[in-house]
């Protein structure tokens, strides 16, 4: 390194270190842009994924039927769950429906899984608690309603059938089966005993059902079918969904899967109009802010009009003093740029827990590009000042014009 | 003197003054804009929440009741009805600019070419005009809002005031598939109490249930099932607010509230107290919120209406901060001239008023700038986004004000705390 550039950068740092309070003004500035920039960014990237997340809440986007009129199978079903990539998969529920007879009233008795049902369906309004074994039951609101049900109540739905040779009858209790005297043929009373462990409201047609366990229900009706409709949530946009779908319908035999239109055409609606608030929003604010900045160094450069001019009358290049202005605007913009970038991660983060309670996606993309940018807008900022005040005759900026 | 000195200050220093005034307007636009945009967001979101279909189910209240009393068979149970001018009665309670949309249904099994079909009456684009107490109420609705996901995939929505007569009906997919019928044609639907010839309008394609069944309008419904001027359940969209303490509390138990909390549940949006003057109007009726769609909206509101706050929060600090800087800067700038002023013998407290008045005068013609391209800055946002304005609030320009001024004292204490600090003859001499 040769003598002239020792002086240059040594020029330069002492500027900077000299006049320490304007630099920090015009520091602040370039950090406060930085940061704007780099948390706006990292949130309009991870907002799209985040707000998906909360549109969950809407429940299954996806369901799964018997594509020929009988039964899912869990090998079908599991099958199926392959193809949803699983950092996108919410959960899924099964769901089996029996009709059956209560006070001889029929009613609707549903087994499922409580253990993800409320992955499903999250909007569930549950008195009491959600069954957690065995013998519990999660009544519909109605029903409660119609047979006087609480909270802590039993009933017992009976299921009648003809009892025939081929019958596993392991599960049946020597008192439930009968002997019609005339015919010689055995009839079962099965009785399942439950306890009601919590009332469901929803406001829709759940509240017209019974839920009990899988294994409750197939030891009901002494046959395990399978499901008749397997709900899925998956945090995907409608277009992948689609995809996953197609997929599906054409390499799982058995199965016929959909997207739940009311859900995922409402879904893309919503958050589009979401996304594109977040991103003009952005851009306004980034846009304001960046003229912001570059004004604010504009009116430090300004200031140096006398200092320009003292140069130029001991007989400075204008390429050299252009160069230096140009290198410390362009040492501050690095600086605020580094500094604001790891701002801009942090204030991100808080935003993402207090509205979303998880982690942003670090962008490291953002950080180089918010070092760029800071970088270019203040080497602007400074050029168009710097410009004017070489153009101008010594003599006049000396004295104070 | 001080005015003169102030004017003179202008005139000579309009540029300097200029950079601060643009900066603060820059500043003053972006909390404009942002603020503005943060106070409607909720509004507007609820309204693209709408998309989502109704979030409260309107039924007849003893619908529960009588099989239990009386033990009937579902197959014989009798079927209860609400009459067709309480639906006149949304329009008549508090929260009525709130129900954006609604539509009463009436469903009943009927045979089409011998086979079962599921038929549902309902309002298309309904002009309902409601005469009470010698006010008229007049409201187009109807289910057309209430089905946005629906794709027609032949022929048009069923046009209610445009179609002759009420023959005609709009058929899901999968039914118009298993019957053959494509828009246009006509065909005979039958059931007990008679039978209709009806015209497609349009095949849809909805993803649930309803592609099996077959939309028709109220009053076929109703000669259909022989229940004239009757309808079973009317579907309501109406914007709320997201439950809070207060709203999980009534939902209990309205009679257990204060009087005062009692007022604010009342006269709150809540889907609870939406569904509590439903059910004060139309007494014989009982409304319940659908909690898939009433849940998930009040969940996603509170979500983007706290993402906007912050967002505004931050852009906020960062126009503060920007004003403040350029403010502290052009201050401490002149500090040769208001040495000057010093050792010519005025007070500090001179100099301080007369800084001050100069740049809040400055900092409230860049306001008022401000104001107006934050106001062009929140339309194009509202335009571009929801395709709306978005409403000015009187408070916002009141508070930018208040920032601002509070931004400029606050930028402009550092520096005039130094220049009280300053010796004359130093900063005149030159070295500082």
């Amino acid at each position: 390194m040769n003598k002239k550039h020792r002086m240059f950068i040594r020029m330069v740092m002492a500027s900077l270190l000299r006049r320490r309070s304007r630099m920090i003004v015009a520091l602040l500035a370039i950090v406060v842009g930085a940061t704007i920039l780099s948390g706006l960014g990292m949130i309009y990237y991870d907002v799209p994924r985040q707000m998906s997340a909360q549109f969950r809440s809407y429940g299954a986007n996806v369901i799964l039927t018997p594509s020929d009129g009988t039964a899912l199978k869990d090998s079908a079903v599991n099958q199926s769950m392959a193809f949803f990539p699983s950092e996108q998969l919410e959960g899924y529920t099964p769901y089996r429906y029996e009709n059956t007879k209560l006070h001889n009233l029929p009613v609707t008795l549903a087994g499922t899984d409580f253990a993800s049902v409320l992955k499903t369906s999250p909007y569930w309004h549950i008195a009491g608690t959600l069954p957690n074994q065995n013998g519990q039951t999660l009544v519909g609101k109605h029903i409660a309603e119609q047979f006087g049900l609480r909270v802590g109540d039993s009933l017992e739905p009976i299921n009648s059938f003809e009892v025939t040779e081929d019958m596993d009858v392991t599960a049946l209790l020597p008192e439930e089966v009968y002997t019609d005297p005339a015919t010689g043929e055995r009839y079962c009373d099965h009785i399942l005993s439950l306890t009601v462990a919590g009332i469901l409201e929803t406001g829709g047609s759940e509240e017209d059902y019974i839920y009990v366990t899988l294994s409750d229900l197939k030891d009901f009706t002494l046959t395990d079918r399978g499901y008749d409709i397997v709900e899925v949530s998956a945090a995907a946009r409608e277009d992948a969904l689609k995809g996953y779908l197609t997929a599906i319908n054409q390499q799982v035999s058995g199965v016929s899967a959909k997207v739940v239109k009311r859900v995922t055409a409402s879904e893309s609606t919503v958050l589009s109009k979401l996304e594109s608030l977040v991103l003009i929003v952005t851009i306004v604010v980034l846009a304001l802010t960046m003229i912001c900045v570059a004004t604010t160094m504009m009116a430090v450069i300004t200031e140096r009009r006398r200092e320009i001019g003292l140069r130029k009358a001991l007989g400075a290049l204008d390429s050299s003093i252009v160069a230096e202005f140009l290198s410390e605007g362009l040492v501050l913009g690095g600086i605020g740029g580094l500094i604001g970038s790891i701002l801009g991660y942090l204030f991100a983060d808080v935003v993402s827990m207090n509205v979303f309670s998880s982690a942003i996606t670090f962008r490291p993309l953002l950080l180089p590009i918010t070092i760029v940018v800071s970088v270019v807008v203040t080497g602007l900022a400074c050029l168009i000042p710097i410009r004017s005040a070489v153009d101008v005759d010594p003599a006049l900026v000396l004295k104070g014009e | 003197m001080f005015f003169r000195m102030i004017t003179g200050a202008f005139r000579r220093q309009w540029k300097k003054m200029l950079m601060i005034a643009m900066t603060v307007a820059l500043g003053a636009s972006i909390a404009t804009a942002m603020l503005n945009v943060m106070l409607s967001v909720g509004d507007k979101i609820n309204e693209e929440l709408k998309a989502y279909g109704s979030n409260i189910t309107v039924v007849p209240r003893s619908e529960a009741v009588i099989s239990h009393l009386y033990d009937v068979d579902e197959t014989e149970e009798q079927a209860e009805y609400l009459p067709e001018e309480t639906l006149g009665e949304f329009l008549t309670i508090f929260w009525a600019n709130n129900i954006v949309d609604f539509t009463p249904l009436l469903d009943t099994p009927a045979t089409v070419n011998g086979q079962e079909v599921p038929v549902v009456g309902a309002w298309f684009d309904h002009h309902l005009a409601f005469v009470k107490k010698g006010t008229t109420y007049e409201r187009n609705t109807g289910i057309i809002n209430l089905r946005s996901w629906w794709d027609i995939t032949d022929g048009t929505w069923l046009d209610e005031a445009k179609l002759k007569g009420d023959r005609y009906a709009m058929v899901g997919q999968k039914l118009a598939a298993t019957l053959s019928l494509k828009a246009g044609d006509t065909f005979t639907v039958a059931t007990d109490h008679g039978t209709e010839t009806l015209t497609v309008t349009g095949i849809f394609e909805s993803g649930d249930d309803e592609e099996g069944m077959l939309f028709t309008t109220l009053s076929t419904a109703q000669r259909l099932t022989g229940a004239e001027g009757q309808y079973k359940k009317a579907e309501v969209s109406a914007i709320t607010s997201p439950d809070d303490e207060l709203a999980v509390k009534a939902a209990k138990n309205p009679d257990l509230l204060t009087g005062d909390e009692y007022d604010l549940w009342y006269c709150t949006a809540y889907v609870s107290s939406i569904c509590f003057q439903i059910q004060e109007a139309i007494p014989q009726a009982s409304a319940s919120a659908v909690r898939q769609i009433a849940d998930s909206e009040g969940k996603i509101l509170e979500k983007t209406e706290l993402l906007m706050a912050l967002i505004t929060l931050m852009s906020l600090i960062g126009a503060t901060l920007g004003i403040s800087n350029l403010v502290t800067s052009g201050v401490m700038e002149r500090s040769a001239e208001l040495a000057l002023m010093k050792a010519v013998g005025a007070k500090n407290g001179q100099i301080t008023r007369l800084i001050l008045t100069e740049i809040i005068l400055t900092a409230l013609v860049g306001a008022a700038v401000g104001y107006f391209m934050g106001y062009a800055f929140a339309q194009i946002i509202g335009q571009r986004v929801f395709s709306s304005s978005i409403e000015m609030s009187g408070m916002v320009a009141f508070l930018v004000t208040i920032l601002v001024i509070a931004v400029t004292l606050v930028g402009s204490l550092p520096a005039v705390r130094m220049i009280l600090r300053l010796r004359p003859s130093e900063v005149l001499h030159g070295g500082h």
